[in-house]
């Protein structure tokens, strides 16, 4: 039964996106993935519009003041078991609204937060790594021969590959400075 | 415009000539109504393009930046911080109303005789006395308090009516903003918009800041029309510099800007179908945007943030070998645009949603000052690059689009054509390409003085006003986007219409949230 509560979870997770103050940079690539070029639906991954039927929460932003009440509400009404996702890097940690004074900074800061894509903004790339990271996490590949993972394995995050890119990009303008 | 105001008004006004526009004209706090009465009187098209408030010690400045049909000056008044009030000019200029809120909000300046006062940007539970843009408020200290319990929803009085809250989490939103509609069965009565959940202090966290790092925040104002935002900041501060920027920058600033400007329209073609049910068009639309995107990766490096403007020129040369892969991928969308005409002017669907929904008259949109595509598809032919010309569109070739229907269909429309004028524009820039330096080499510190810039960014004009005070960090940075100058017409086509109208309507606007609260 388990196995199968899992299976339906991960080929048909329902996201709700959430903006809390964020520049529209993150928002539009979250909608990018959902055109022709990057099909998310093709993981069953779908943009639900109410909180009641999502499993994922999706949040860009470096969450306002007048926004984190709203956040803590929405994550209040999905039902269990749910995930966030903090999409880009004021979601993650402010990015460079950090302390300014109508910002609480971090979505983490508000809600609790499953897994984290940074970029300004992402890569829709990016993005689908992160959503199939956090699927794979919730459906582990079954070791033979040894009991049941009790827990799951933490979420990777695709820092590794943006850092990579972003090193290619400083060494770019290196060279145009030259 | 400017002799009459100095006939008329002789020694009571100070006319400094080329500052701020055409002129600068300071007047005494009341007197600056009277100028203003004047400009109205003489020229139809007068109207309010920004109010700025300056915290200047004692006194707290404001400036008035009125657009008329040929010239662009600024009226100077000022208030003293113990009496900071002034008599609002909202029943001289209807569009005058949100100028005048966010100006109470932030600075304190009191405007008397305002049709709705109250919070504007900032939140319900914002300490009173505590105004963000003054100097002696520290962004750290700032303690909010409780929200008292009895929360704002107001029901109206007649029991026939109903109000509809939309937002701030809605499906037809991208955005947090609250929109409280009232109906009367499905006729719309009023619309309350509450904008300010994007607001992140953009203004004051620039005065922190040093130029260059301003230039990357003032992008991150918005994350579709950023080069316009960046090249908005980077304008008025070279203006203050008194540089020219090398011939060749100035055309790969005009690239970066169309590139913007036709995903953006792309964008907003797309999304109006998707408002409107009709997804496969906005799939098809979104596809087709695609390969601009890939464009600004290929000019710039990036998808999204192109981080190419910098103070003194761009910060990246186009290579030889990449213009013929502009020239096919800007060709190839060029043919596909018959058939999206075709879509939008034959599909019933989109005529039965479009046709006669929201429509706005071309007075309406001179009295509210409204900028853009909304106001050139009322027949109001405002368009900065023709106007005024900047950068270097005085050499480019292309027509300004004007529909007169007013509706929503027309708004679209106008888009439609200027995403065809925007590949003339780049394909003209690519071909005549001048040869030469892309950057000059400026200093990091920059003199005292204020200068003004505007420009046409895709959802209208935007217009940016920044003040220097000799250190390498800017005084006050004043930032007016085009979608808070369109809100009120919003305002005004909503009512009488159906509630099922709202969204298709609202979108012809190319709403844009995160410019609008900053």
């Amino acid at each position: 039964m388990t196995d199968t509560k899992t299976w339906a979870r991960v080929k048909s997770p329902w996201v709700l996106h959430f903006n809390s103050g964020a520049c529209n940079g993150c928002d539009i690539e979250i909608v990018a993935l959902l055109t022709p070029k990057y099909d998310v639906e093709r993981f069953g991954v779908k943009l639900e519009p109410s909180p009641r039927h999502a499993d994922v929460l999706l949040v860009t932003g470096c969450v306002t003041q007048q926004c984190a009440e709203r956040l803590k509400a929405i994550y209040e009404q999905m039902p269990q078991p749910k995930f966030v996702v903090a999409i880009g890097a004021c979601a993650c940690s402010g990015g460079v609204f950090e302390g300014n004074y109508n910002v609480v900074g971090g979505v983490d800061k508000v809600i609790p937060v499953t897994a984290y894509i940074p970029g300004c903004p992402p890569r829709p790339e990016a993005i689908l790594d992160g959503v199939v990271k956090l699927l794979n996490a919730l459906n582990p590949p079954k070791p033979k021969k040894q009991p049941k993972q009790a827990k799951a394995p933490e979420v990777a995050k695709p820092e590794a590959a943006v850092a990579q890119a972003a090193q290619g990009i400083v060494e770019e303008e290196k060279q145009v400075a030259k | 415009m400017i002799g009459l105001i100095k006939s008329t008004f002789g020694d009571k006004v100070q006319i400094q000539l080329g500052a701020l526009g055409a002129a600068a004209i300071t007047a005494n706090n009341g007197l600056h109504r009277d100028v203003l009465k004047t400009m109205l009187a003489a020229d139809e098209k007068t109207g309010i393009t920004a109010i700025t408030g300056l915290d200047l010690g004692a006194i707290i400045g404001v400036y008035y930046h009125i657009h008329t049909s040929n010239v662009f000056v600024t009226i100077k008044t000022e208030v003293t911080k113990e009496n900071p009030k002034t008599q609002t000019i909202v029943d001289l200029h209807l569009g005058a109303a949100f100028h005048e809120l966010e100006v109470a909000d932030l600075l304190g300046v009191v405007f008397e005789g305002h049709p709705s006062p109250g919070h504007f940007v900032l939140s319900e539970n914002w300490p009173e006395g505590i105004y963000p843009l003054r100097k002696d408020v520290k962004a750290n200290e700032i303690k909010l308090v409780p929200t008292p319990a009895s929360e704002e929803i107001q029901l109206p009085e007649n029991k026939r009516l109903v109000k509809i809250i939309i937002g701030p989490q809605h499906p037809a939103l991208l955005e947090p903003e609250k929109f409280a509609v009232t109906v009367d069965g499905e006729t719309v009565t009023k619309v309350e918009p509450r904008i300010g959940y994007v607001h992140r202090g953009i203004e004051k966290a620039a005065e922190s800041r040093g130029y260059m790092q301003d230039v990357y925040l003032m992008e991150r104002i918005c994350g579709i029309c950023n080069s316009c935002h960046a090249y908005g900041f980077v304008g008025a501060v070279e203006k203050i510099l008194k540089t020219q920027v090398p011939p060749r920058a100035e055309y790969l600033r005009v690239i970066a800007l169309e590139l913007n400007r036709l995903h953006s329209h792309l964008l907003t073609l797309g999304h109006a179908c998707l408002e409107i049910g009709y997804e496969t068009v906005f799939q098809y639309f979104w596809r087709d945007r695609e390969p601009i995107m890939d464009l600004i990766e290929l000019t710039s490096g990036n998808r999204v943030y192109s981080s190419l403007m910098t103070i003194g020129g761009v910060r990246r040369d186009l290579k030889d070998t990449d213009i013929p892969k502009i020239k096919t991928t800007l060709e190839e969308l060029r043919a596909k645009l018959p058939f999206y005409r075709q879509i939008y002017e034959n599909e019933p669907t989109l005529k039965l949603r479009m046709k006669n929904v929201g429509v706005l008259s071309k007075q309406d949109a001179i009295n509210l000052s409204c900028v853009g595509p909304v106001a050139r598809g009322s027949g109001y032919d405002v368009d900065v690059r023709k106007d005024e010309p900047y950068s270097a569109y005085a050499e480019m070739p292309f027509k300004e689009i004007v529909y007169t229907t007013g509706d929503t269909w027309a708004r679209m429309n106008v888009r439609m054509d200027e995403v065809e004028e925007s590949i003339n524009i780049i394909e003209y820039a690519v071909d005549n390409l001048p040869k030469g330096p892309f950057r000059l080499e400026l200093p990091r510190s920059v003199p005292a003085g204020e200068a003004i810039h505007r420009l046409e960014a895709p959802r209208g004009e935007l217009f940016y006003y920044v003040r220097s005070n000799g250190t390498d960090m800017p005084d006050r940075v004043k930032v007016r986007t085009p979608t808070f100058a369109n809100i009120p017409s919003f305002l005004k086509t909503a009512i009488g219409e159906s509630i099922a109208d709202v969204p298709a309507n609202f979108v012809s606007l190319d709403p844009c949230f995160s410019c609008t609260d900053r």
